[in-house]
């Protein structure tokens, strides 16, 4: 009996140790630097259009909601796997961008933020995904 | 025949002149005024591959697709192999890679018959979101080779007799966000087989998915190896005693539940054949899907992007 709650106290001392460890190794994401032209690109889908919550939102549940979450909030069960935080779409921070340099952070990415080019290639497709993560705004 | 090679001469001189006058109009109506860009429509199923079936889908340029096919026995000894779990298996390793968005290219390697396959898919129309084209027509062939032991080919071995080769042609649409379908009939040739059997074979496929999420749908589909005198080469009392005596390949059923993710698909399934590669399944299943032939199958595609 000893030993098995010796056993159990070691066990949980290595998960928190564990759950400790990656916590406080995922660092914010340093600033992007965005090409001017991204930055400028206007959105071929106007808010409110009805591929924002058609193709929008079932290619962001299919491709983006793992690491960020259905709700943009960066709480996705791969987020806590990542070396560099997820960010949060419904903060004041992240909607004060441009539709430009969302399309270049989703779509180009940079490290742990893969290329998505290849995974959803009509343009129209990737703005209506833009326009899904404009609704996410608190 | 000097008629006869006349009139042809004159009918293709016509068909030519037509194609070429409708051509030339089609391009000054081009010039007229600047066409705007078709949208294709989304694919129509999310990965290339349904169950043992190819479907229209191909990834886009530059993007390799690895495939992991996994088919148990089939249930009917019960308890005693753990309703097939525990049953000889059937698996296949595969890798295809696109090498344009209409244009596909693959090879594989099947446990069974240690068959070895090439694999080309080519989608000469694509369905666009106006509806200006309706359908996604796909034209898929499999070269198979079978790398057993060259006895089991018989007398008089040759490389060739190892060779089977599956060609279809793929119909599909994709109605709306949740529903898509494809019908596929295809033409089956074995080199060398037993001489009860015909070396040919025409088969009607057809599949379909639901999307009920995001990410996850229900799929069906079922292949359909049709008896046809008009290309057998057996009398018509063979064959008849063949179907009789309940040996004619069977029908093979499937239905499951597919979910995918940005860079997987993962299908699990019951369905009847076990033998994974098409040509395999139409000329040999011999599972009944409503007489206890029913097995698991699990696929897997992973996709990397270059």
């Amino acid at each position: 009996m000893k030993n098995t709650i010796k056993s159990l106290f070691l066990l949980g001392s290595v998960v928190a140790f564990m759950v400790t460890t990656m916590s406080m190794t995922q660092k914010p994401g340093e600033p992007w630097n965005i090409p001017a032209k991204y930055k400028t690109m206007k959105s071929t889908v106007k808010a409110g259009d009805a591929s924002i919550n058609a193709e929008g939102k079932e290619l962001y549940n299919k491709h983006c909601k793992s690491c960020h979450g259905a709700k943009g909030l960066g709480d996705g069960p791969k987020a806590a796997s990542m070396k560099t935080s997820t960010g949060d779409f419904s903060s004041k921070g992240f909607q004060a961008q441009t539709d430009g340099e969302i399309y270049y952070q989703s779509f180009i990415g940079r490290g742990e933020m893969p290329n998505f080019e290849k995974k959803i290639t009509d343009e129209n497709d990737r703005w209506a995904v833009v326009g899904y993560i404009r609704t996410m705004k608190k | 025949m000097k008629k006869t090679l006349l009139i042809s001469g004159r009918v293709i001189s016509l068909l030519v002149l037509f194609l070429f006058s409708v051509s030339l109009f089609a391009q000054e109506e081009g010039e007229a005024e600047e066409p705007q860009k078709e949208r294709p429509a989304r694919a129509p199923f999310e990965s290339g591959l349904l169950f043992d079936n190819a479907t229209a889908t191909i990834q886009p340029s530059k993007t390799l697709e690895m495939i992991i096919q996994h088919r148990f026995g089939s249930i009917e000894n019960g308890i005693t192999d753990l309703y097939g779990l525990w049953a000889p298996s059937n698996i296949r390793l595969g890798l295809n890679y696109s090498l344009t968005d209409k244009l596909m290219v693959g090879i594989g390697t099947t446990k069974f018959n240690k068959m070895q396959d090439l694999q080309i898919k080519y989608n000469p129309l694509v369905q666009t979101r106006s509806g200006s084209m309706p359908i996604t027509l796909t034209v898929y062939e499999v070269i198979g080779i079978n790398a057993t032991d060259e006895k089991n080919f018989g007398v008089n071995y040759q490389f060739s007799n190892r060779m089977s080769y599956f060609t279809q042609v793929i119909v599909s649409r994709r109605f709306n966000d949740k529903f898509s379908a494809q019908i596929a009939p295809s033409f089956t040739h074995y080199n060398s087989l037993d001489s009860a059997m015909d070396h040919d074979r025409i088969t009607m496929s057809a599949a379909a998915r639901f999307k009920f999420s995001p990410q996850s749908s229900i799929i069906v589909a079922g292949d359909f190896p049709l008896m046809l005198q008009s290309i057998s080469e057996h009398n018509e009392e063979f064959n008849q005693a063949v179907k009789d005596a309940g040996n004619f390949v069977k029908p093979n059923f499937m239905v499951g539940l597919e979910v995918s993710t940005s860079t997987h698909a993962f299908q699990i399934y019951l369905g009847s054949a076990q033998n994974i590669l098409p040509q395999e399944n139409i000329m040999f299943n011999k599972n009944d899907f409503f007489d206890g032939g029913i097995l698991l199958g699990l696929n897997i595609t992973r996709l990397w992007s270059f």
